[in-house]
């Protein structure tokens, strides 16, 4: 057992609203700079859809994260033979017009333009080459377009479901769509790091973000086309790539990063969760049923006195174990067994966690026949000739589940490795949560119902009370557990702190970055 | 005038980009020209004996046997003066033209005499000097085999040989400021870096002229273009036998040279290596994701210029 800690996130998809404040959070602290216009280390996607960049998520065009090869895995499109093969010509590169051609708009003319016939407008220029342009993506594009033939139908998440169903998705009184919104996952098992060629990119020991380190970063973009996530960027103008930080000098001053703290619907938490290094790559390369248990398997009970023992013995300090102790995201993920990490299959083994959504879910369409009742209409009374009926009751407990409009095979492909039975395992408890607060806040429904709920989702009664707090009423300090950084210990890690022993100040300033940063 | 060196450069930059055959024709358009600059002017109002010296004597005599060229005793009573001008006008273009005493010359001397550009009226001035100077005087035989065979033999001496081709090369400079002769000769020699091909390849220049010829040409620089680029900038004695006995040693070597891979072989290599590596080039990318992802979309969208 190396048990060591890790920032892990959960977001709860039901409560987006896909406003995409947390972008626009993050976009204005780490991002508005020259050379990363393009970049979103934090987007939102409308699902079904692309995407951004688009169709991320189908790795037979970006050829990211790991893949088995019989007892092991290895990078689907980098390492040792492949990336040293392919270094000058990395051959699944993503391009700018697959994220999208950053623009601005020429404001001025709208102020200095002289007097005429016609209001004067503000032409859409690059900030790429300053000129003026045709916008032609951007990258919340596809935002809200279900069923559009383009975006919603080209989700490479409708892998393994046949056309019949895909079409039955995009009927108009049956669409839905939810908001998927992404950050860098900070991988247990990150494919980034792997395939870097420089060394540059690395997983903090102390907490677990995965960082790129600027002044080693040689531009080869291996990293780029190795996350799976699409969720590390080539900034074009400092020759460096860069990625989420997820906020680590708010985190060491104890703030939440920008895009949870500014999220609006408050769908995120984040919290410590204990980890056993040592089955990292067990776990990564199981076979694809077993990887969702697989993976809560390898976050450690943090009471588990063995566990806490050897985190001690680890050098992960008390504070960092309490937090863990009281982790939001431990609950989300493990005890409550709500959250699933986004595309496992990927076996990066991500730290991001996503509560499914039972919005879409919910109402079901039911098959009625109209026939008889038409009969009855006369002539012209207008006639419903279709023999369905969208049906939003919540009489059964489970049927509508299995009876979603939105399949669960689409969301099984999304979260769960294309394994049904987790996702409807969430849904189920998610809906049993629900079933118990309304006989207990509107009582419409009888008790002896609430409770056998409770009792199929395998929760108590003081359970679901926690799963609604956290989830309804959670105040700032519920939803983000964030332990005390230990900055000395975690220096103590990269050199011995006695060499500065005797001396005062700071030190000797260091040459500065040179290009553009 | 323009300094020479300047329109060598000048030459050898655009003879460096075109085919060999059209380039032979430019540099030989050049050097007439430059002939025509360097020489008309020069004899203008002198003498048929002065002309003879600058123009003539460094390959003919009068009576003293042949050099690179023939004696010129009693020419005028072999061919008459109208086949005279025109053969110095432009010996090449009375060879082309199929004239039959001009070819047996060719054949005989495997060279062409260099055009010389004179008007009709100095012609007329040298061929009188040539016949006064000739009368009576027979032309006499041409040196004994023998002796030019002996004097071939002769190993030359290995300093001279080694600071003739320092001279040739342009390591050690011309006493008088003259340009190296690798400028525009090349020889075919392993030691010798590769001159340039705008004259003569000079590897067997040696038994075609014979020490003596070779002197005299050396001397008095006959050619046009050797005429604008040594005016003024004469060889010593001592660069001329050096370079004489440096030349004797490179014939004498010339068969034990590797020989040298130039002009067409050398351009279809090159081409045919290209080819060779763009096709290796765009084999490894072949799977390369060289379009954009969204390219269809945005081939539907509207563009607005």
């Amino acid at each position: 057992m190396d048990i060591r800690s890790q920032i892990s996130m959960v977001f709860h998809l039901d409560k987006c609203i896909g406003c995409h404040t947390c972008s626009i959070a993050c976009k204005n602290i780490w991002t508005d700079r020259k050379g990363a216009e393009y970049m979103w280390w934090n987007n939102v996607e409308t699902k079904p859809g692309t995407g951004y960049p688009t169709k991320w998520e189908d790795q037979g065009i970006y050829k990211g994260g790991w893949e088995d090869v019989g007892g092991g895995i290895s990078l689907k499109g980098a390492g040792k033979q492949k990336g040293l093969l392919n270094i000058f010509h990395n051959p699944n590169m993503p391009v700018i017009d697959d994220y999208y051609e950053p623009f601005t708009y020429k404001y001025l003319d709208l102020i200095e333009s002289p007097a005429s016939d016609d209001q004067p407008t503000a032409r859409p220029i690059s900030l790429i080459t300053g000129q003026p342009i045709d916008i032609k993506m951007g990258p919340n594009w596809d935002d809200d377009w279900s069923g559009t033939p383009d975006y919603a139908r080209n989700d490479p998440n409708f892998s393994g479901m046949s056309k019949a169903e895909q079409e039955a998705m995009f009927q108009l009184e049956r669409m839905a769509f939810f908001y998927l919104p992404r950050i860098c996952n900070h991988c247990l098992n990150p494919a980034c790091v792997a395939s870097c060629p420089s060394g540059a990119l690395y997983k903090r020991g102390e907490d677990g973000v995965v960082l790129i380190n600027q002044e080693v970063c040689r531009a080869w973009r291996m990293c780029v086309t190795a996350c799976p996530y699409k969720k590390s960027y080539y900034n074009w103008h400092t020759g460096k790539s860069e990625k989420c930080i997820l906020c680590f000098p708010r985190l060491e001053a104890g703030l939440a990063p920008a895009c949870m703290h500014s999220c609006v619907g408050r769908i995120r938490y984040l919290g410590v969760i204990l980890y056993d290094a040592d089955r990292i790559q067990d776990v990564a390369s199981a076979s694809e049923k077993d990887l969702i248990s697989k993976h809560m398997s390898i976050l450690m009970d943090p009471f588990d006195p063995k566990v806490i023992a050897s985190a001690k013995a680890n050098g992960i300090a008390d504070s960092t174990i309490h937090a863990a102790q009281v982790s939001p995201t431990y609950k989300f993920v493990k005890e409550w067994g709500l959250a699933l990490p986004l595309h496992a299959e990927f076996r990066t083994l991500p730290m991001l966690f996503y509560v499914p959504p039972l919005l879409p879910v919910m109402a079901s369409v039911k098959e009625v026949h109209n026939q008889e009742q038409a009969a009855k209409f006369g002539p012209i009374a207008k006639i419903w000739d279709d023999n369905w009926l969208y049906d939003t009751s919540t009489e059964e407990l489970w049927g509508t589940i299995d009876k979603a409009r939105f399949p669960l095979k689409y969301l099984a492909n999304l979260l769960s490795a294309g394994d049904e039975r987790a996702i409807t395992d969430r849904l189920k408890k998610l809906m049993a949560v629900r079933i118990y607060r309304r006989w207990k806040t509107v009582g419409d429904i009888p008790e002896a119902k609430a409770n056998e709920a409770l009792n199929g989702a395998g929760y108590t009664a003081e359970m679901a009370d926690d799963i609604y707090c956290l989830t309804s009423l959670a105040k700032f300090d519920d939803r983000f557990v964030i332990p005390a950084a230990h900055r000395e210990h975690a220096i103590e890690m990269l050199e011995f702190t006695g060499d500065r022993r005797g001396t005062v100040g700071f030190g000797f300033k260091e040459d500065t970055m040179q290009r553009g940063l | 005038m323009r300094d020479p060196s300047q329109q060598y450069n000048e030459r050898t930059r655009i003879a460096s980009t075109l085919s060999p055959s059209l380039r032979r024709g430019i540099v030989a358009a050049l050097l007439a020209a430059g002939g025509l600059i360097g020489s008309q002017s020069a004899f203008a109002q002198e003498s048929g004996q002065q002309i003879f010296q600058k123009a003539c004597a460094g390959c003919h005599s009068i009576g003293a046997g042949r050099l690179v060229g023939p004696d010129l005793a009693g020419v005028s009573d072999k061919r008459s003066e109208d086949w005279l001008i025109k053969f110095i006008r432009s010996s090449e273009a009375l060879v082309k033209a199929g004239d039959k005493d001009a070819k047996a010359l060719f054949e005989e001397f495997k060279m062409h005499m260099p055009d010389q550009s004179l008007s009709d009226d100095q012609i007329r001035r040298v061929l009188a000097h040539i016949k006064e100077k000739g009368t009576g005087a027979t032309a006499s035989k041409p040196e004994p085999a023998a002796a030019q065979a002996a004097a071939a033999a002769a190993r030359p001496d290995p300093n001279q040989v080694q600071l003739g081709q320092d001279l040739f090369e342009g390591k050690v400079r011309m006493a008088r400021g003259g340009p190296s002769c690798n400028a525009c000769h090349d020889v075919r020699n392993d030691k010798v870096t590769s001159g340039g091909i705008l004259a003569a390849e000079l590897s067997l220049v040696f038994s075609r002229m014979g020490k003596q010829g070779l002197q005299s040409v050396i001397a008095s620089a006959p050619f046009p273009a050797m005429q604008v680029a040594y005016n003024g900038k004469d060889l010593t004695e001592k660069e001329i036998a050096a370079l004489v006995a440096f030349l004797q040693h490179v014939e004498k070597e010339h068969a034990q040279q590797l020989p040298r891979a130039t002009g067409l072989r050398m351009f279809s290599a090159g081409v045919g290596g290209v080819i060779v590596l763009l096709g290796i080039f765009s084999l490894a990318g072949r799977r390369r994701k060289n379009r954009s992802v969204n390219q269809d979309i945005y081939d539907r969208q509207i563009r607005s210029e």
